[in-house]
């Protein structure tokens, strides 16, 4: 008797356990059963690195979308994102992908415009900046001393 | 004796193919043709030194006029405060922004201009046919490449304007938007007319 009321919670700790994980897994994974609810809107970067599908789409640090899925479209980066139906994007709305904090994860940062018309379903923001590519700016910054030098040392002489 | 008729016909359907390519302009063209009136203005030895500084400015100017939408960048740079304003506080702000934009540009850009090197032009995009991008990269003498896009709108006489400019990836319209949002809301709009107007002023001594 007293055995098997034992083997019983030993029982429902592993369940819960095992619940606990497969919650955490989905959790971690952003792996979401339920299709998120709204229109589709795509729009092209030439650089998305580190964006990938699940990540947020945000305006004025609100979660307004999601990203649904990224594609190579002629070389260049072809997001696709959910967004909530209540909110309107107008035409010259800007997708910019930017970073939580320093070396948080990348998300698209939303600017709203001043255009009447607005962007229907399934249909594209035309504005983006690419995530910025920090050691491209600064290995351009280091080729540029080491040539201004080679130059400055050309005209001295 | 027929080669002697082929070649006219030749011809003909030569000028006619032009003829049909050129008169629907494409982007990328036109984005060029700008480019290079402004560099031929810059390189007309008449027009050098501070002396003709005024007259070449005025020159780049009307070319820039052409090529640039800048009511539209106007528009898209105060983003979500634009419909809130009236018809007077919009075309005051068009006014001052236009100003505002021609000098610090002109004056940011003529002093590095004997560091260009060549402008490569990478191609073109054309969205939902009245919307494209023209990526261009721009070498310096140094060797050193900087990207810049433009992105464009075909305005209803046919002719493709720039409604902004990205620049190593960074956008002009929403550098501006951002500057702008926290401006107004931190004091008001006429704070920001203050602000411009005393930048301008500024950068006309």
């Amino acid at each position: 008797m007293k055995t098997s009321t034992l083997e019983f919670f030993v029982g429902l700790f592993l369940a819960i356990g095992m619940a606990c994980l497969a919650y955490l897994s989905i959790k971690v994974a952003r792996k979401e059963f339920f299709s998120t609810r709204g229109y589709d809107v795509s729009a092209i970067f030439s650089n998305c690195s580190g964006l990938r599908p699940g990540s947020q789409v945000m305006i004025a640090g609100v979660e307004v979308g999601r990203v649904r899925g990224i594609t190579l479209h002629d070389y260049e980066a072809n997001v696709e994102m959910v967004i909530d139906p209540s909110v309107l994007l107008q035409k010259d709305a800007i997708a910019s992908i930017k970073t939580k904090g320093l070396i948080g994860e990348k998300y698209i940062d939303v600017t709203p415009g001043g255009a009447g018309e607005k962007i229907q379903p399934g249909g594209v923001i035309h504005d983006t900046e690419p995530s910025m590519d920090i050691e491209g700016l600064i290995s351009k910054y280091v080729h540029g001393n080491v040539a201004s030098q080679a130059n400055g040392s050309a005209t001295a002489k | 004796m027929r080669i002697r008729t082929v070649i006219p016909v030749l011809f003909i359907m030569s000028g006619l193919l032009l003829g049909a390519s050129a008169s629907p302009e494409r982007p990328l063209t036109q984005v060029r043709g700008t480019a290079d009136k402004i560099i031929g203005i810059l390189n007309e030895p008449a027009l050098q030194g501070e002396a003709k500084r005024a007259e070449r400015h005025r020159l780049i100017r009307e070319e820039l006029e052409q090529r640039f939408d800048w009511n539209a960048i106007a528009r898209s740079c105060l983003g979500r405060h634009w419909p809130k304003l009236s018809r007077e506080q919009q075309s005051q702000f068009q006014d001052l922004f236009k100003q505002f934009l021609e000098r610090t540009y002109l004056d940011r850009v003529e002093p590095y201009y004997n560091q260009l090197d060549r402008i490569e032009y990478q191609g073109e995009r054309i969205l939902e046919s009245n919307y494209a991008s023209v990526k261009t990269v721009v070498m310096t003498k140094q060797k050193i490449d900087h990207p810049v896009e433009y992105r464009l709108q075909k305005s209803p006489n046919g002719e493709w304007q720039v409604y902004d400019v990205v620049i190593e990836g960074i956008s002009l319209v929403k550098n501006y938007r951002t500057q702008f949002d926290e401006i107004i809301t931190r004091s008001s709009f006429d704070g920001l007319l203050n602000d411009l107007r005393s930048k301008v002023a500024s950068n006309n001594s």
